[in-house]
């Protein structure tokens, strides 16, 4: 059965989801403790970022992209209670996806939250912010520091 | 707020199955012990607000700034 919804956005306009697309994060964002049912959009056809549109407010969307994309190496401990909270066991499909940050008009600013990512159990669709306590995994991770010298002004 | 008073290697019980123990006063420093179930978080407090800080600037991010 499909039942269908719509919410009006300040970044796409109007959206079409449908309820069992839902991510259900159970507690919100930290910060956004009411927001807990999201939809995730693809950015572009074969763009590696999505959104994390609430479908509580039109205006509230969080960049993501996916765990691996910028660090192949990223592999945050995630720990047992909240894989059990999200009911994930081993064989369990789950998405690993990082927040991104862009100050506004500053593409090349880009950083990743590598120390708040969500979890997602794809099967059930629940998700959370998982808070990763680990020197490696800074909240701000700028993405392009390498590149920064040599790069022409946009 | 309750206030208790406790000396190194005392603790305080919360509920039914954390407990706190002071380990070590060195100067401005305090060493803390926790034992708590799996199932409850334990964080110091920074991480939580500069999460929660980070969260509200990525909230701005708009679509026109995202990389192709």
């Amino acid at each position: 059965m499909m039942i269908s919804d719509m919410i009006e956005t300040t970044r796409f306009g109007a959206v079409d989801f449908s309820v069992e697309d839902v991510v259900t994060l159970n507690e919100g964002l930290l910060g956004f403790p009411d927001q807990t049912r999201f939809v995730v959009i693809q950015h572009k056809e074969g763009s590696p970022f999505s959104w994390l549109q609430s479908v509580e407010s039109g205006e509230l969307a969080f960049l993501v992209v996916d765990q691996g994309h910028y660090m192949k190496d990223y592999a945050p401990e995630m720990p047992s209670d909240i894989a059990s909270e999200l009911e994930i066991d081993e064989e369990s499909p789950r998405l690993v996806y990082t927040i991104v940050t862009i100050p506004k008009g500053q593409p090349n600013e880009m950083t990743l939250n590598l120390a708040g990512p969500i979890l997602i159990n794809v099967a059930n669709r629940r998700a959370k912010q998982v808070v990763v306590e680990d020197k490696r995994y800074p909240i701000r991770y700028k993405v392009f520091s390498e590149e920064k010298q040599g790069q022409p002004a946009a | 707020m309750l206030v208790l008073t406790r000396k190194v290697n005392q603790s305080i019980v919360i509920g039914d199955g954390i407990e706190v123990v002071v380990l070590e006063v060195r100067g401005e420093q305090v060493r803390i012990g926790i034992k708590a179930p799996r199932d409850v978080a334990v964080h110091r407090k920074e991480i939580y607000e500069q999460i929660l800080e980070e969260n509200v600037s990525a909230a701005g991010t708009d679509v026109g700034d995202v990389p192709e």
